[in-house]
């Protein structure tokens, strides 16, 4: 591949992920109003906000901290986009593999976790720090999944992963091989997307919003284009672990948005749970799902 | 005089040479326009009719109207009714903190002109004597359908560019501060710098500053860093940012 091509790569995947993950947040809401028989909100709604809020008059900042946090939250999702192959684009997934995928996705909650730190907000704090407790419960069978995916194909290389899935057909898909792990990795999806029952550092009515509360014009638009890249970062990871990737852009877009689907349609049947609630069960229910399977795999 | 003229003239200036700021321009303000974060401060009975103006028989979000909870992520103030003297500094305090284009919207008629509260020693009467209010909307209280014309009234006006109360909030400071001394006392303050923000803004004019803003300059307070107080084994530990 030459250095023209990869450069092009690496410049579109991100801007791929933007646009999808536009319209992925337009379908988070459209989902989220047709299940209140509500009409929703327009096509290019996630895009006024996002335009409206970077063209804000007041830009507060708190300090350098705050600037470099919401910059680390954005820079470390478009990292990841660089990492998860597209249909007819790698960018350097191949070199860069599952663990590393893994490490670049948690900087975004780091960086937040700094910038909201700066910002002496008390509802802030209690939201990151809630924030940071959900990614130790998240995490612990997000990793046991992806250890166990990787075990399987005998490989942590993502472009590897997906060519085996694909040259097996619908029967060699990751989801009906190991169907326990792609349980337990819904439930690692729902925890990581931050969705009820999962969302109790955000939740506006108690500590308004949690790490957004001093979070105004281009930082809160920001934290918009990350929730853009958080959606198609968890949705491509998990097609690509479980449903075979994409043969062509329509089958992954397909899947992709089925997948992301899924924790918003999820969502509106609960209310919230307790951090402790939420660790208790992320550590029992989908870890033990996620040995099980690991055994299965192992066997 | 001249010194403070100087930067206006500059700044206009840039904004001509750059040949696509007319469609830039025009392109935030339809995106304002159509994405309206909204604080409702519900003061009074006038809260009812929101609930069903935002949720599914009349769902504000189609046009782009979402609350938030936050004043620093939001755009509109919605004041909906009466507003007690004691509430009206909270209300000024929000305000404040609002990010820029912000825009007020004072429903009922206890904001336009006291209501059934215009005997009552304690309320504010007109609302828009202490802050820029952008639109009203009368009613007792207004129904839903009102709620929602009014909301499509404001979409028109911003993006024409006619809803500029935040500007005329920095361009008649005095006037509004002045008011609100009236109400409050001669030593009502706030922590935000509105006479900063407006020479920010280039929006500073004559009547930024005069008599009142004076007033407020004498009798004004440094403002002190949050003290926290712990109980460690019955003695009170004092802890704070200015004495460490």
């Amino acid at each position: 591949m030459s250095i023209q091509i990869l450069l092009m790569e690496l410049v579109l995947m991100p801007l791929v992920a933007f646009v999808v993950g536009l319209f992925m947040v337009l379908m988070l809401r459209r989902i989220g109003a047709k299940l209140q028989r509500r009409v929703g909100p327009p096509m290019m709604q996630p895009l006024y906000d996002i335009v409206k809020l970077y063209g804000k008059k007041t830009q507060i900042s708190h300090g350098w901290m705050h600037d470099i946090g919401i910059i680390m939250a954005v820079g470390g999702y478009v990292a990841a986009e660089t990492l998860l192959p597209v249909p007819g684009m790698d960018g350097i997934a191949d070199k860069g593999g599952l663990v590393t995928l893994v490490y670049v996705m948690m900087i975004p909650s780091l960086g937040l976790a700094l910038g909201v730190g700066q910002c002496a907000n008390p509802n802030g704090s209690i939201g990151i720090a809630r924030a940071l407790t959900a990614m130790l419960a998240y995490d612990v069978p997000f990793v046991i999944v992806v250890f166990g995916v990787a075990w399987y194909f005998g490989t942590t290389n993502l472009v590897d992963i997906i060519a085996i899935q694909q040259a097996g057909g619908v029967s060699g898909w990751g989801a009906i091989a190991m169907p326990l792990l792609a349980i337990a990795g819904l439930f690692a999806l729902q925890g990581m997307l931050g969705k009820q029952p999962f969302e109790i550092y955000i939740a506006p009515a108690e500590i308004a919003t949690g790490p957004m509360v001093e979070m105004s014009g281009k930082y809160l638009g920001g934290l918009f284009v990350m929730q853009c890249f958080q959606l198609y970062t968890a949705g491509v990871l998990y097609v690509s672990l479980f449903l075979g990737g994409g043969e062509n852009w329509l089958f992954f877009l397909i899947k992709v948005f089925a997948v992301v689907a899924i924790p918003m349609t999820v969502a509106f049947l609960f209310p919230r749970y307790k951090t402790e609630q939420m660790i208790r069960l992320m550590w029992k229910w989908p870890v033990m799902i996620g040995l099980l399977g690991l055994a299965f795999v192992m066997h | 005089m001249k010194e403070i003229d100087i930067p206006i003239e500059t700044s206009a200036a840039k904004r001509r040479t750059n040949p696509l700021a007319r469609v830039f321009d025009e392109l935030v303000r339809f995106c304002r326009s159509r994405s309206m974060f909204m604080l409702h401060y519900c003061t009074g009975c006038g809260a009812i009719e929101l609930p069903p103006a935002m949720t599914s028989r009349f769902d504000m979000e189609r046009l782009g109207i979402q609350p938030m909870v936050t004043p620093r992520q939001a755009d509109i103030l919605l004041i909906t009714g009466y507003v007690s003297i004691k509430t009206l500094k909270r209300v000024i305090l929000t305000y404040e903190q609002m990010g820029s284009p912000k825009y007020v919207i004072g429903i009922c008629s206890c904001t336009v002109n006291g209501g059934m509260y215009w005997q009552s020693y304690a309320t504010a009467k007109q609302l828009d004597q202490y802050l820029p209010v952008d639109l009203y909307i009368a009613g007792c209280m207004p129904r839903p359908e009102a709620v929602l014309e009014g909301m499509r009234k404001l979409m028109d006006r911003i993006r024409s560019g006619e809803a500029d109360g935040w500007e005329d909030y920095y361009r008649r400071y005095d006037w509004y501060l002045g008011n609100q001394q009236h109400l409050f006392g001669d030593d009502w303050q706030t922590p935000a710098d509105v006479i900063g923000e407006a020479s920010h803004y280039d929006l500073a004019g004559p009547g930024t500053e005069g008599e009142h803003t004076r007033l407020l300059q004498q009798c004004q307070k440094p403002l002190e860093p949050q003290q926290t107080f712990f109980q460690i084994g019955g003695s009170l530990e004092k802890k704070g940012e200015s004495h460490e």
